[in-house]
């Protein structure tokens, strides 16, 4: 197995009296999509969360690529190639589809800082911003008001921003949540296309996909990891069908 | 370069509205000159002036999403540089406006910087105190005539005597274009989509590994030179200074120009100065006519306008005339 | 500085903090847990000491004056959410600014129509304007002493209100999700409406108390209104206990300062100058307070646990 992109080792959170993440050590390589798993206030987001950089770890290290990234901020762990999509859409709601991309291709250039170069109108931000577009096939809706569209499309319009800066770790977090299931299928065919060029870390509520994406599955239960290993190893392990399918029987 | 003069053309033509107000200021002493009004030109100025501080203050609140509720403090630091600069024997005009620049500069990196670490109703009351702290400290500076103010001479602009009858108002309306063009720039530059997009959201602003603040503290400290270039002529046109004209209600009246012009449009606080000042003039007069007793409370009406236009007034005075005239892009 | 002046002026910063308390105190439930911004609380005080100032030269009775003006504070803010603020609550913050602004220039200038620009003075009753001996051979106003005891007394009342009552954590409730709350059977429209009410009646109060030791005029209440303010952010938004020992720290800052400073400056300054400058910066020393507490804690002392 290659080097791993991302490495946690013994990350620990707390706030105040709740054990947030406890312990947790895990790796996405590259060329796999690494999902966690784990129901409802399990600390799934709270982990991401750590990785991305808007909150810190109590203790422990988190490495990207070999680099100890621990106490960086957000916007300097994206510039070393973090990618994130939210669990609620978050998108410029103001702007249109491809001033979306536009801006996302200005601050990929490093050059969003610049008050005598048009923005919008110019040519070549606009091509950038066709080609992010066009990776999640949207280019037909480049000048809808993001506003106006539909919560699937704008799902697919944040994974298209999370991937513009071609980060070498993408973090989705819940990218089928409200989706329909003809909706889910064409996320879940985006994503798996995706793998060749991403680390990926995938939250996910809906099993079908992540048994279909993942590659590895970490179980996460009030902080801790339970489980860890293939799909087919995840779903024959009794501590996970006991502490989290089972729960999942009972809600469906 | 040649992106750099298109970005002029198209900017010109998307802001019709901008062209034609710019237009009209530069004819205006036309009229005033053959009606036999001199002291129209005199309204006129203080609507450019209180139109560019509007404008200043706009870059933060209507582009940026940054209520700031203490900008009448630039106004006034610009303003007291005159002030200031005269006492000590310097009367060049050039000097004040360098001076007022540098400080209003210094004094927004500072403020913006303490001011930003909070958002929300934080940040309102924040910058609100840090007006009010400036207002108190000129209170205290019995040199520069504490409470009662100073009366000063205006600036020397080397062959142009502001005494002589309307180089004032050219020179006030040229800063006037000046600023108008700049801020044009900005608004369509990548900067300012950014900063529009910082407003909208900040998070994803971030997620595309920029800092959002780095943003927030540019256009704060440009929207502070702004008002401090404003203040500046001001003062040299009123011929005076007192702490009043940082006063935390002056910080009210130009949110009001700006929400009365059009929130975010490049001409609307300039819109705003009009109708603003104009009621200023007016209602008074209208309420003698109807009222004759109580002419000088105008206020008692001008409060529920006000009212009337938070309530009622979305998009402004622009985004009316744009519905009239339903002209594409006239913002 | 003589020690009696000291202990008196202590007295005295004492009396200012807890008269902010009390404008403060209904500031911080609509500020802080309903989030609107309302700049006309000041003029809730400026209506509370007019009505106490003209209801005492009308009845000849100062305790008289000030039972009659409590409920016609409480009417003046319920009535006043119920023809505009309500309609403002989904406004967004710079909105209520500008529209709440207006309302104070509104409520200037009518009091300017009604009771003209000059100011009104209150007299204190006989049985009021004695002194006490708070130690032996300190005399204090009695006066004074009866706003410290007033205060106090609204002080409490206001905490049982917030702590011991639902009120508090409704009107919380209400502003986080009110179609929620209303579901759960709370009439939100209502408790809005009692919360402003409440709260300029307690800025009325204030005001009542403030009158004979100011003049009551037209504007009184914008000062008053920013010193609150600032007495809020410091003890972090929505936290009514924040806001009583910042209202203290505030009062006492701004009133020592007042005398101090001079006295401090005449050491090292000349004196003309010192006392020129004194006062102001005293002034400025609150926001300077204010300031520092920011860049150390951007949501003030007690942010209240959301």
């Amino acid at each position: 197995m290659s080097s791993p992109i991302l490495q946690l080792d013994g990350v620990m959170k707390s706030y105040d009296a709740l054990l947030a993440t406890n312990n947790v050590s895990l790796d996405v390589v590259a060329g796999e999509i690494h999902a966690l798993i784990g129901p409802n206030g399990a600390g799934k987001t709270t982990l991401i969360k750590q990785i991305y950089g808007s909150e810190r770890p109590d203790s422990g290290r988190i490495l990207l690529n070999g680099e100890n990234i621990t106490s960086l901020s957000v916007p300097k762990r994206v510039r070393k190639g973090i990618g994130r999509s939210f669990q609620i859409s978050n998108v410029l709601t103001d702007f249109t589809m491809r001033e979306n991309a536009i801006i996302a291709a200005q601050a990929q250039r490093q050059e969003a800082f610049q008050f005598f170069l048009p923005a919008f109108d110019d040519a070549s931000l606009i091509e950038d911003a066709m080609v992010i577009l066009d990776a999640v096939g949207l280019t037909s809706k480049a000048d809808i008001l993001v506003s106006e569209l539909a919560h699937g499309e704008r799902r697919l319009l944040e994974l298209a921003l999370a991937m513009a800066g071609e980060p070498c770790l993408l973090l989705l977090d819940e990218p089928m949540a409200g989706a329909g299931p003809q909706e889910s299928q064409h996320m879940t065919d985006i994503i798996s296309a995706l793998r060749a060029r991403h680390g990926i870390l995938l939250i996910e509520h809906d099993m079908d996909a992540v048994f279909a994406l993942a590659d590895r599955i970490t179980v996460l239960v009030e902080g801790a990891v339970i489980a860890h290993g293939t799909s087919a190893e995840i779903s024959q392990n009794p501590a996970v069908r006991e502490a989290y399918l089972g729960r999942e029987d009972e809600a469906c | 370069m040649t992106r750099f003069f298109s970005l002029i053309g198209r900017g010109l033509l998307q802001h019709r509205a901008m062209m034609y107000l710019l237009v009209g200021f530069a004819l205006f002493p036309l009229y005033t000159g053959f009606a036999d009004l001199p002291f129209w030109n005199d309204v006129a100025i203080r609507i450019m002036l209180l139109g560019m501080a509007a404008m200043g203050l706009n870059l933060v609140l209507g582009y940026g999403g940054m209520v700031s509720f203490g900008h009448a403090a630039f106004f006034g630091i610009g303003a007291y540089c005159v002030g200031i600069s005269s006492y000590y024997d310097i009367f060049n005009g050039w000097i004040h406006i360098g001076f007022s620049l540098v400080t209003c500069g210094l004094m927004g990196v500072i403020i913006g910087l303490l001011s930003l670490r909070t958002s929300g109703i934080y940040f309102i009351m924040i910058t609100l105190a840090f007006a009010q702290m400036l207002f108190f400290a000129f209170v205290s500076l019995e040199t520069f005539g504490g409470d009662d103010g100073m009366s000063i001479d205006r600036a020397e602009f080397g062959l142009i005597d502001l005494y002589e009858p309307l180089r004032l108002y050219f020179l006030v309306w040229a800063a006037l274009v000046i600023v108008s063009l700049l801020l044009m720039f900005i608004v369509h530059s990548r900067f300012g989509v950014t900063l529009r997009a910082i407003k909208s959201n900040e998070s994803r602003v971030e997620a595309m590994g920029l800092t959002p603040l780095k943003f927030k503290i540019t256009a704060y400290v440009i929207s502070a030179m702004i008002c401090g270039l404003a203040g500046t002529l001001f003062a040299s046109w009123q011929e005076y200074v007192s702490p009043d004209i940082m006063h935390w209600t002056r910080s009210g009246e130009l949110m009001i120009i700006i929400i009365l012009g059009g929130l975010g449009t490049l001409a609307g606080p300039l819109l705003g100065a009009i109708a603003f000042l104009l009621l200023e003039e007016f209602l008074p007069e209208l309420i003698q006519a109807i009222a004759p007793d109580y002419a000088e409370n105008w206020m008692i009406v001008f409060g529920p306008i006000l009212i009337a236009i938070v309530m009622f007034g979305r998009g402004g005075l622009l985004g009316l005339l744009i519905k009239l005239f339903q002209r594409k892009g006239a913002s | 500085m003589t020690f009696t002046l000291f202990l008196e002026q202590a007295f005295n910063g004492f009396q200012a903090g807890i008269t902010l308390f009390l404008i403060a105190a209904g500031l911080t439930l609509i500020l802080g847990i309903m989030d609107f911004v309302f700049l006309a609380h000041g003029s809730q005080v400026m209506i509370g000491a007019y009505a106490a100032a003209s209801l005492t030269a009308l009845t000849q009775n100062f305790y008289l004056g000030i039972l009659f003006a409590i409920p016609i504070s409480f009417f003046a803010g319920y009535a006043l959410e119920y023809l505009v603020i309500r309609h403002l609550y989904k406004r967004d913050h710079m909105e209520q600014v500008l529209a709440t602004f207006g309302l104070i220039l509104f409520f200037n200038e009518a009091i300017r129509v009604g009771f003209g620009p000059a100011a009104l003075h209150s007299n204190l009753p006989a049985s009021l304007s004695g002194f006490v001996y708070i130690l032996p051979e300190i005399p204090y106003p009695e006066f004074r002493l009866l706003v410290i005891l007033v205060g106090f007394a609204c002080a409490i009342g206001i905490h049982l209100l917030v702590s011991r009552t639902r009120l508090g954590a409704t009107v919380r409730a209400g502003a986080s999700n009110a179609a929620m709350t209303a579901a759960l059977g709370v009439n939100i429209t209502r408790l809005r409406r009692l919360v402003f009410a409440i709260g300029a009646c307690f800025a009325g109060v204030a005001g009542m108390m403030l009158g004979p030791l100011t003049s009551v005029e037209p504007g009184m209440g914008e000062p008053l209104l920013i010193l609150s303010l600032v007495v809020i952010i410091i003890g972090g938004i929505g936290s009514v206990r924040g806001a009583f020992i910042a209202a203290i720290i505030v009062g006492m800052v701004d009133t020592m300062g007042r005398v101090m400073l001079p006295v401090i400056l005449r050491s090292f300054m000349e004196q003309a100058s010192a006392d020129g400058a004194g006062p102001a910066l005293a002034s400025m020393m609150v926001y300077i307070l204010m300031a520092v507490v920011l860049v150390f804690k951007p949501t003030g002392l007690f942010p209240p646990n959301r």
